[in-house]
């Protein structure tokens, strides 16, 4: 292992000031459920005194939302959210993974293998989902029970078309490539729709690059790195010699993936050779919103769209990325723009967290809501798709489907005249 | 087997599987110490139960808060029961008729704050850990914090408590009552006694107002004595303002490394300064304070938002975790000395420092001179951690012949125990063994901490 990782872990003092900004610290308040606890934890397997064969390990190390909240409050930089990747991997070392995960990470392996998982999930949607009569939710219930998914989850549907399936390259001269993110590339692909667009209407060319293989993130956050790593290598060398300025990455937790755990991943492997080139590769990725922010005059053309918008930061753009200004100061341009309270404050997603710890997840979810309510919005805008899975489900829940969900770029669409 | 009752008793609240007794074996002294099994209680019958058990099987109990002291009150030196009180959270009662708040003592401080502050009152001790620390902590160790220059430490905020005794017995000591002299001030024993006469269950704590508004000031010195001479003029003056913090040069370059807060890292020290109360006050106390600051050669800064407030404060905040960035190790000390005498003592740790040719880090609380003396050393250098206690202890002893104490704040524990004496003297130490023999004669209660 790189000397370099280890100070993730080194720097904690142990002062205890994670557990005042711990999203799930603040559900189940003890001390195995909050990054000092992992660190302790994880220092300690290092130095060889303790090792993960208790089968507490899972319940403790895997319930956390890498939210990276404790990173950006640290005084000292220590790095939880790699300390407990690098504890979930040993985990897996010792008790394997659940079956669903390992289903999973064949998929995700295999670009044509998820194509046909989700044709065959569309074709067999009419018997597995009840048609939601509420539209703004886009999303539906089960009509029967399914393996490790909750009957009354409400999921979005998945589109007949994938984003790679709709859009070939466009135009002379790309200097951006788009990475859809398998989110958006199999159900979200109005997002996608959205940032095509833009894009189209703003003249700028782009490469669609399909050979791209999934990010590796839900892979790796579940301490899969040997997975992860055949994934990060085939995409750093299918991007690492493409003439191009940017990667727009259109997932926050694929983008985040892409530039920092790339080379965490590696300097974890001590492999050099990809170490440099995932750094160099990082500098390219770049979050759409901040993409357009920086490079275009997008801000001059937004026209009023007479929405009254809240924004709820994704904690892979916000805290991970630092994008933050950027989709605020363009939704003032196309909404009155209400800031709401906490609009950091993680949703309580978390990828699979969302499916192993189900209640919990919504409880966390659940404190976002009156700060929602309170800002007055119709509308609340946020910058990734999981998020918006999360609190439109949560708004359900809580009885306010009139409150709708839109991404950044669906809004700038919106504001740009549809 | 050993702990079979403990196991009935709680449930899954019980742990001893080793996952979980090494995360509840360390505190911020960073030092770890296996208890031999974790309990979880959640309320004052259970912590009965568990202490009459370990009292009649003579196996030491160490209660614990939220593990973020900096003395080692809440380690297992020597294994046993960790009693974490991190399920004992409830806000009982704010009684806004007598103005006093009961609580259960692994409330976090400023979780308590938040419930108050509607109210319009709040808990006016406020250590720099008040977000992660508990207030069962903060009386066991009588902590303090930047506020105590106008308001005393949590010993002045403490009416009433109720115990569980070494025996399993539960008692209340003090009341809600502001006077009451029946008996003993047991109350004021307990508090501070850090774990060693009894276990906290419950607290009533005195309230106070929220001052009408308050401003924070940042003052730029070139030149640590006049830093020092700025907070005598200031209380010379009359002035007793709510916070008075000083921060040295290298501190203020850590805070700087790892905040990017825009701080003066050219400056010798820093004074941030609060006033409060009405507009008309505040209003008198700044330019006098400013007018002070300037005559002794300081730029002054005026927060004139909450973001430029709350900037500040981080950076004061921040100090303490962020000195690893400077070295690994650090001898934690919370010296303090009358507040006449801070210009000196400090003058007394900078020649120490050079003495023995290692850094030393103060900030603190410069109001009621209380400093943070932080010793840094690198730990793999064994010379070098040998010249940091040796500069330690002659801090200690510089600081004692300025009529100081070896702790303000953080409490004695294990760190400090060795010194203890020097400063009150063998009868006393003799006095602290009779006492604690009166409460706890199988010296179960977090034993073997304060010489005990």
């Amino acid at each position: 292992m790189d000397e370099r990782l280890k100070k993730e872990w080194e720097s904690c003092v142990k002062c205890g000031l994670c557990r005042s900004v711990c999203p799930v610290f603040k559900e189940l308040r003890q001390e195995p459920f909050v990054a000092r606890g992992h660190i302790s934890l994880l220092s300690e397997f290092i130095k060889g005194n303790f090792d993960f064969d208790s089968e507490k390990s899972k319940d403790y190390l895997y319930k956390c939302l890498l939210c990276t909240t404790c990173v950006e409050a640290c005084p000292n930089d220590s790095g939880t959210d790699t300390i407990v990747e690098i504890a979930r991997r040993r985990i897996v070392e010792l008790h394997g993974l659940p079956l669903y995960k390992k289903v999973m990470a064949k998929i995700l392996l295999n670009r044509n293998l998820m194509d046909l998982s989700a044709l065959s999930a569309n074709l067999l949607s009419v018997f597995l989902f009840n048609k939601n009569t509420n539209t703004s939710r886009q999303s539906n219930s089960l009509k029967i029970k399914l393996p490790f998914v909750d009957k009354d989850r409400l999921l979005p549907p998945l589109a007949p078309k994938t984003f790679y399936h709709k859009y070939e390259s466009y135009g002379k001269n790309a200097k951006i490539s788009i990475f859809p993110g398998c989110l958006i590339n199999y159900t979200y692909v109005k997002i996608g729709d959205a940032f095509i667009n833009i894009l189209h209407k703003l003249n700028i060319s782009y490469l669609i690059e399909k050979r791209a293989s999934c990010c590796g993130a839900p892979i790796y956050f579940s301490g899969n790195f040997d997975d992860a790593k055949i994934l990060a290598k085939r995409n750093i060398d299918l991007f690492y010699n493409q003439d191009i300025d940017y990667l727009v990455v259109l997932e926050p937790t694929c983008a985040s993936m892409m530039k920092f755990d790339y080379p965490k991943l590696f300097m974890y492997f001590d492999d050099e050779e990809y170490i440099k080139k995932a750094t160099e590769f990082a500098e390219k990725i770049i979050d759409p919103v901040k993409y357009l922010y920086d490079n275009t005059d997008i801000k001059d053309r937004l026209k009023d769209t007479g929405l009254t918008v809240t924004y709820h930061d994704p904690c892979h753009l916000k805290r991970t990325q630092k994008v933050k200004n950027e989709p605020r100061d363009l939704i003032k341009h196309a909404a009155k723009f209400k800031e709401m309270k906490e609009a950091d404050r993680c949703c309580g997603n978390g990828g699979t967290f969302s499916i192993d710890y189900r209640d919990l997840s919504l409880k966390i979810a659940s404190r976002k809501i009156d700060n929602i309510l309170n800002s007055k919005a119709q509308v609340l805008v946020t910058g990734c798709s999981a998020c918006i899975m999360q609190l439109s489900e949560a708004l359900h829940i809580a009885g306010h489907d009139e409150i709708k969900t839109l991404h950044t770029l669906e809004l700038i669409d919106k504001s740009l005249g549809g | 087997m050993k702990f079979d009752y403990l196991k009935d008793l709680l449930g899954n609240r019980f742990l001893e599987e080793k996952i979980d007794r090494l995360q509840y074996a360390y505190d911020a002294t960073q030092k770890m110490y296996m208890p031999d099994c974790v309990v979880l209680p959640k309320n004052t019958e259970e912590v009965s139960k568990i202490v009459k058990f370990a009292n009649e099987n003579k196996i030491p109990v160490v209660a614990r808060g939220c593990a973020s002291g900096f003395s080692g009150g809440a380690l297992n030196i020597d294994g046993g029961i960790a009693l974490s009180m991190e399920l004992m959270n409830n806000i009982i009662e704010i009684d806004l008729d007598n103005l006093i708040a009961t609580v259960e003592p692994g409330v976090v401080n400023y979780d308590l704050q938040v419930k108050l502050k509607p109210f319009g009152l709040f808990f006016p001790p406020d250590p720099s850990s008040w977000k992660f620390s508990s207030i069962g902590g903060n009386i066991a160790e009588n902590a303090g914090g930047p506020k105590a220059v106008k308001y005393g430490v949590v010993k002045d905020w403490v009416l009433g408590l109720e115990v569980v005794l070494a025996d399993g017995s539960i008692i209340n000591v003090g009341s809600k009552n502001v006077k009451d002299v029946a008996g003993y001030n047991l109350t004021q024993l307990f508090v501070g006694s850090e774990g060693t006469l009894g276990i906290i269950t419950k607290a009533l704590l005195k309230l106070h107002p929220i001052a009408q508004g308050s401003q924070t000031l940042q003052a730029t010195f070139y030149d640590m004595s006049l830093a020092a001479k700025t907070v005598s003029d200031i209380i010379k003056n009359k002035i007793i303002p709510s916070s008075l913090e000083f921060v040295d040069h290298q501190a203020i370059l850590t805070v700087e490394d790892a905040l990017k807060a825009n701080l003066p890292t050219d400056a010798d020290a820093i004074l941030i300064i609060e006033v409060e109360g009405s507009k008309f006050q505040i209003k008198e106390d700044v330019e006098k304070i400013v007018q002070i600051c300037t005559e002794n050669g300081a730029k002054v800064k005026i927060a004139h938002s909450i973001e430029e407030e709350e900037s500040i404060w981080l950076a004061r905040r921040s100090i303490s975790p962020t000195l690893k960035r400077i070295a690994d190790g650090k001898l934690n000390e919370d010296i303090v000395v009358p507040r006449s005498k801070i210009a000196e003592m400090i003058k007394k740790t900078q020649e120490i420092a050079k003495k023995y040719n290692v850094l030393i880090v103060n900030f603190g609380h410069a109001g009621d001179g209380n400093i943070h003396t932080n010793i840094m050393y690198n730990t793999k250098d064994k010379d070098e951690e040998k010249r940091a206690y040796q500069a330690m202890d002659e801090v200690f002893d510089e600081c004692l012949k300025l009529g100081g104490s070896i702790s303000g704040e953080h409490g004695i524990g294990i760190t400090k125990q060795d010194y203890l004496e020097r400063q009150v003297g063998s009868r006393t130490i003799q006095l602290y063994k009779q006492i604690k023999y009166a409460f706890d004669p199988n010296n179960i209660l977090n034993p073997h901490k304060m010489k005990l």
